[in-house]
């Protein structure tokens, strides 16, 4: 290549020298031209550049019409610039023609690009000079590039223009060989040249290239490795583009293309896809100062993953067996007859309650047996209630009808009884009648056949309280009511209303306050009632105001018994020998009796307020009667089957009423549920006195007994 | 051939805290019918045998499975629920020297409540008085001053000349007492007044700066210990006017708080710490109650009418006596609610007192209607340690706050006085 650019560079130089006299005609044309200028001016610099410089020379050098293009491949680069500079030299061929008349000015001043257009055109024409082109191969043979070995068994190696064999020259033998050898000085540097047969003599030049290339050098030996670098583009910007036409408005105009790239990122970023440089830089550095993480692959590091699908596996429901109806031989008893094959057909449309979905039939043999027509049908139903229907664990809680039943306490803790005295309250002398505990219960009262009454402190035994009271205190009884202090006391044909002064002081007083003062008398009573009672107010100069007793009733028969209502403000008396006026019912605050019956209803033996509801109880020989107080009619009758009915009791609650019989047994009477006895308990030797309901059922026994009754 | 069946050769094993008594750890094989006795004389044979000093004989007491041994071992060991066929375990412990009676002091009426402090006993009768004795039971003063029957009583401090106390009555008051002991005066200071029936009992809390009472109207009130004049009158909670004031130089005092919640009367009540305290009810409930809180925060519930409860700062459980003649321990930090952790049986009547020992953690004693005053360890819930008899009749109060000092009172107007040798180097 080197080689032949030389010899272009000579061959041009002769060129121009024959140009400058031809042109000497041209110069007096003037052409005022400015972009030739410059073209002339980059193409004198890439005259001496490699190919690419020319390359891109080659761009400047064309005109605004034609668009630049890039080449890659040198070999195609070679042909097309040869190409480019026929055109280039036709224009300014025709340019000279055209311009031949009117372009004067341009004289010296374009010399020199002269020149370089001269050297261009030269080099056009050296083209067949330089080898390296394929039209330079050596035409005298014309089998192309062959292998010449194929030439081998013949006695030519080709063929000439005309078509005629080129012959194999002689090549004679290993003695003639060796004569050569021996006698031509030039054998060594003698080469056959295996296209035409012929013996090369290589020239020293040929030689010395050959050994440069063997020495791995630069064939050329004039060749400078190290040129001086000419940067002949700079790198800088200029401020004017070197252009002949303007910039493209599209230059100015921002890309679409870029918009969208851009938009793309902006939006990128926006939606946190795509972060800054900057923001990457500081989340990468509070990555760092966060230090590393770690993150645990398990629940917990102890518990063991709980894997749903292998720990609590739920099986696919199973189908049912076959049984014996599907078989193709199945026993009688499985066969439809007529009614159950119309059944079955009746049956067929509507949906549940049908036992089989196919008819039972009977085969001789298994070949006989028919496909089943819904095989398909019913594996994919199979398959969807497999795969659609979502399954669950069902826990199930099974009780066992023991659990239901509420846990008993030890027997030891229970004790439905009293087993053994817990405490006994020593100070009567005689037989002890009747006691009653008061609301709180913290203190007991006694009343005894020993003529006296006595108060108890529950907790301890000890006695607070005792007095004479003349007589035997046949019953005894508390007023309900909390806020009245006051212990009603049947001693013979007397009442006594004694406030016992144990408790609350402030009730104490009120309850004396209260007593002191009688209501005015409002009414007359009748003489009926006035011959039964007559209420008398105990002075407090008297002793028996020293004792408690605030009020006496005095009666015109024996009361034995003597009940409290509820509030507190009425209580009942009981004369059994009274005949008809043997119940009364007393008033406290308007210090009023009351003969609530005139007939006589039998031989009353006890009277009772039910604890809420307006009922009186009435407890004749053999029967209770119960009274409504509100309507004044009697609302119920409890037949006792009993020969003599000694006491009463009703439970705070007022549903259930115990009796006492002298025949030695208690009655336990439901109130809603007959008007028999409920139960009938025989547990005394003897006749039976009182009992108290309090946190446990209290019985008091004639024959001396005290039986605790937990209820 | 039948009492070859009977007696077993069993496996044991000496083990004990107290390593003064150590013996070698090498199991034994005894009889099953092998009681403590035989079981005291092999160890000290033991003993014996191991160390080079001259030995007195010391009285021992056996565990086995936490339980002392009261009976046989293979009877024990049967109730214990403990396997025959490993070697088992048998702890002994010094025995406790039984507690000798020191004195009786007399009264004129029911002895109801008594208190200790470092020297002095103060008692509450049933004669209306409160009594002071010192602790070598010599009477120092009889205090009139209630009008019903003295049913509590409580020392709330004591220094070098004066001591302040307070007692409850029947007569719905607290009085709140000083006491100076160069004059050998007592003044009440202060007359607390709010309860609507008789006071059953009074506690004064662990920094003496309040004190509880329950009562009969099933209220429990919380008043302050300060002696200073006036202080009842700027507090606007809890104002008694209905009541008439009581003539006099002492102060009525209203209550700080009252407390509702219990359906009977209160019997007893035990602080547990500065603001909480548990009390014990006929309604077969014990309450705890948390005076910042000002309501009840939880509720322990029994089967009978409890009488007493005490509370032990060492072991943080509580001991209640109750109407069915059972001792029972339950724990106040037990979630579950009333979870009674083991029941003492071995009165005859009602439980009216229980007090723990101030400085073992297991001990505690019990009085009882049945005349005994009883002392229990928690490791033997069928047999107590001793039984202290000397009353007469029913036991209504006890006392155990100097650790040896154990002081009774009871219906046989007798004030008992037990001397306990020193359980502070045993336990």
């Amino acid at each position: 290549m080197i080689n032949t650019d030389k010899l272009k560079r000579k061959l041009t130089n002769e060129k121009v020298t024959k140009k400058k006299e031809n042109e000497h005609e041209t110069f007096s044309e003037d052409i005022i031209d400015d972009i030739p200028l410059k073209e002339i001016d980059l193409n004198d610099d890439s005259e001496t550049d490699d190919e690419s410089e020319i390359d891109s020379s080659n761009d400047e050098h064309e005109d605004g019409s034609s668009d630049s293009t890039v080449y890659s491949d040198s070999e195609e680069f070679e042909s097309d610039e040869e190409e480019e500079h026929e055109d280039s030299n036709n224009t300014t061929t025709k340019l000279d023609n055209t311009t031949s008349e009117s372009s004067i000015v341009k004289k010296g001043t374009s010399e020199a690009q002269e020149n370089t257009q001269k050297s261009s055109k030269e080099n056009d024409d050296d083209e067949y000079a330089s080898h390296d082109t394929s039209d330079e191969e050596d035409i005298r043979n014309t089998v192309g590039n062959v292998p010449m070995n194929w030439y081998d068994e013949y006695e030519h190696i080709g063929y000439d223009w005309e078509g005629k064999k080129i012959m194999k020259p002689n090549q004679g033998d290993q003695i003639d060989m060796f004569l050569k050898k021996m006698e031509d000085p030039n054998f060594w540097r003698t080469v056959k040249d295996s296209q035409t047969g012929q013996d090369v003599v290589l020239s020293d030049k040929d030689i010395e290239l050959i050994k440069r290339i063997e020495s791995h050098k630069i064939p050329d030996k004039d060749y400078d490795d190290y040129t001086p670098w000419v940067e002949w583009f700079t790198s800088e910007v200029m401020d004017m583009p070197l252009r002949k036409f303007p910039e493209h408005k599209r230059s100015f105009l921002p890309s679409k293309d870029e918009i969208k790239k851009v938009s793309k990122y902006v939006h990128a970023m926006k939606m946190g896809w795509m972060k800054s440089r900057r923001a990457m830089k500081l989340s990468e550095k509070r990555k760092m100062e966060r230090g590393p993480q770690f993150y645990m692959l398990w629940h917990s590091d102890d518990a063991a993953e709980e894997m749903r699908r292998i720990h609590n596996h739920i099986p696919a429901p199973k189908r049912a067996l076959p049984d014996h109806s599907e078989s193709y031989n199945p026993p009688e008893e499985y066969l439809f007859n007529q009614q159950e094959l119309k059944k079955w057909n009746r049956e067929k449309k509507s949906i549940g309650n049908k036992k089989l979905h196919f008819v039972p039939q009977k085969y001789n043999s298994l070949r006989e047996v028919p496909s089943y027509k819904r095989f398909i049908r019913e594996r994919f139903l199979r398959c969807l209630d497999l795969y659609m229907c979502p399954r669950a664990i069902k826990m199930r809680l099974t009780i066992e009808p023991e659990d239901l039943l509420p846990k008993l306490p030890t027997p030891k803790d229970l004790q439905p009884f009293p087993t053994v005295v817990s405490i006994t309250y020593i100070g009567h002398t005689d037989m002890v009648r009747s006691i009653t505990i008061d609301p709180f219960g913290q203190y007991l009262a006694s009343a005894s056949d020993d003529s006296s009454v006595r108060f108890w402190e529950v907790s301890t035994g000890r006695c607070l309280k005792a007095f004479n009271i003349n007589g035997i205190g046949k019953c005894i009884t508390w007023c309900p009511n909390q806020a009245v202090s006051l212990v009603a006391v049947a001693v013979e044909r007397r009442i006594l209303l004694i406030n016992p002064q144990l408790g609350d002081s402030l009730v104490i007083t009120k309850t004396d306050d209260l007593l002191d003062t009688p209501p005015p008398e409002d009414k007359l009573t009748s003489e009926r009632i006035k011959a039964a009672v007559q209420w008398e107010h105990v002075s407090p100069s008297n002793d028996d105001w020293n004792k408690g007793i605030r009020i006496v009733l005095h009666h015109f028969k024996e009361v034995k018994q003597v009940s409290w209502h509820g509030r507190g403000d009425y209580f009942a008396t009981v004369m059994p020998d009274g005949e008809n006026r043997s119940v009364l019912i007393h008033q406290l605050s308007r210090r009023r009796s009351q003969l609530p019956f005139s007939k006589p209803k039998g031989l009353v033996q006890a009277a009772l307020f039910h604890p809420i509801k307006p009922l009186f109880f009435i407890a004749t020989q053999r029967n209770i009667r119960i009274y409504d107080l509100v309507k004044q009619e009697m609302v119920k009758k409890l037949i006792s089957n009993s020969k003599w009915i000694s006491h009463m009791a009703i439970h705070p609650g007022g549903d259930n009423v115990l009796v006492g019989t002298y025949d030695r047994k208690v009655l336990w009477f439901d109130l809603d549920l007959s008007t028999k006895p409920y139960k009938s308990l025989a547990l005394h030797n003897q006749a039976y006195v009182q009992w108290i309901y309090h946190p446990f059922v209290l019985e008091l026994g004639q024959e001396g007994r005290l039986i605790l009754q937990f209820h | 051939m039948t009492s070859n069946i009977q007696t077993i050769q069993l496996q044991i094993r000496f083990l004990t805290k107290q390593e003064q008594y150590a013996v070698p750890d090498i199991p034994f094989a005894v009889d099953s019918t092998i009681t403590t006795d035989e079981l005291n004389s092999l160890v000290n044979q033991l003993i014996k045998e191991n160390s080079k000093e001259i030995y007195k004989k010391i009285e021992f007491d056996f565990l086995a499975g936490d339980h002392f041994i009261r009976t046989d071992l293979g009877q024990h060991i049967a109730s214990r629920g403990l396997s025959s066929e490993t070697v088992i375990d048998v702890e002994y412990v010094e025995r406790l020297p039984a507690p000798e009676p020191q004195d009786c002091l007399l009264h004129d009426d029911w002895v109801s409540a008594v208190d200790v402090c470092n020297d002095w006993i103060l008692s509450g009768c049933y004669d209306y008085t409160v009594h002071l004795w010192s602790k070598k039971g010599k009477h120092k003063l009889t205090i009139p001053g209630h009008t019903k029957a003295v049913k509590a009583v409580s020392w709330i401090s004591e220094n070098e000349d004066s001591a302040t106390f307070v007692s409850v009555s029947h007569d719905q008051t607290a009085l709140l007492w000083e006491w100076n002991m160069k004059d050998n005066v007592v003044e009440c200071v202060h007359v607390c007044r709010g309860h609507a029936r008789g006071i059953e009992c009074v506690g004064v809390s662990t920094d003496k700066t309040k004190f509880a009472t329950g009562a009969w109207d099933n209220m429990l009130k919380i008043w302050t210990t300060s002696m200073e004049e006036n202080f009842g009158e700027d507090e606007d909670g809890e104002t008694d006017s209905k009541r008439p004031k009581k003539e006099g130089k002492s102060q009525v005092r209203t209550p700080k708080m009252t407390l509702k919640g219990h359906r009977e009367a209160v019997s007893g009540l035990c602080w547990l710490n500065s603001s909480e305290l548990v009390t014990s009810s006929w309604d077969h409930t014990l309450r705890t109650w948390d005076i910042s809180v000002g309501a009840s925060v939880s509720q322990i519930s029994g089967n009978k009418a409890f009488f007493d409860v005490n509370y032990s700062s060492l072991s943080g459980l509580l001991i209640t006596g109750s109407a069915d003649r059972h001792v029972r321990l339950y724990d106040p930090r037990s979630t579950e609610g009333g979870i009674c952790k083991s029941t003492f049986t071995s009165h005859d009547a009602w439980v009216m007192c229980v007090r723990w020992s101030p400085t073992d953690e297991r001990l505690f004693i019990s009085g009882s209607h049945d005349a005994k005053l009883k002392l229990w360890d928690i490791r033997s819930p069928s047999v107590p340690l001793f039984d202290m008899v000397g009353h007469e009749d029913k036991i209504l109060c006890c006392d155990w706050t100097f650790p040896d000092l154990i002081v009774s009172g009871g219906t046989d107007n007798t004030l008992r006085l037990y001397k306990t040798s020193d359980f502070k180097s045993l336990s």
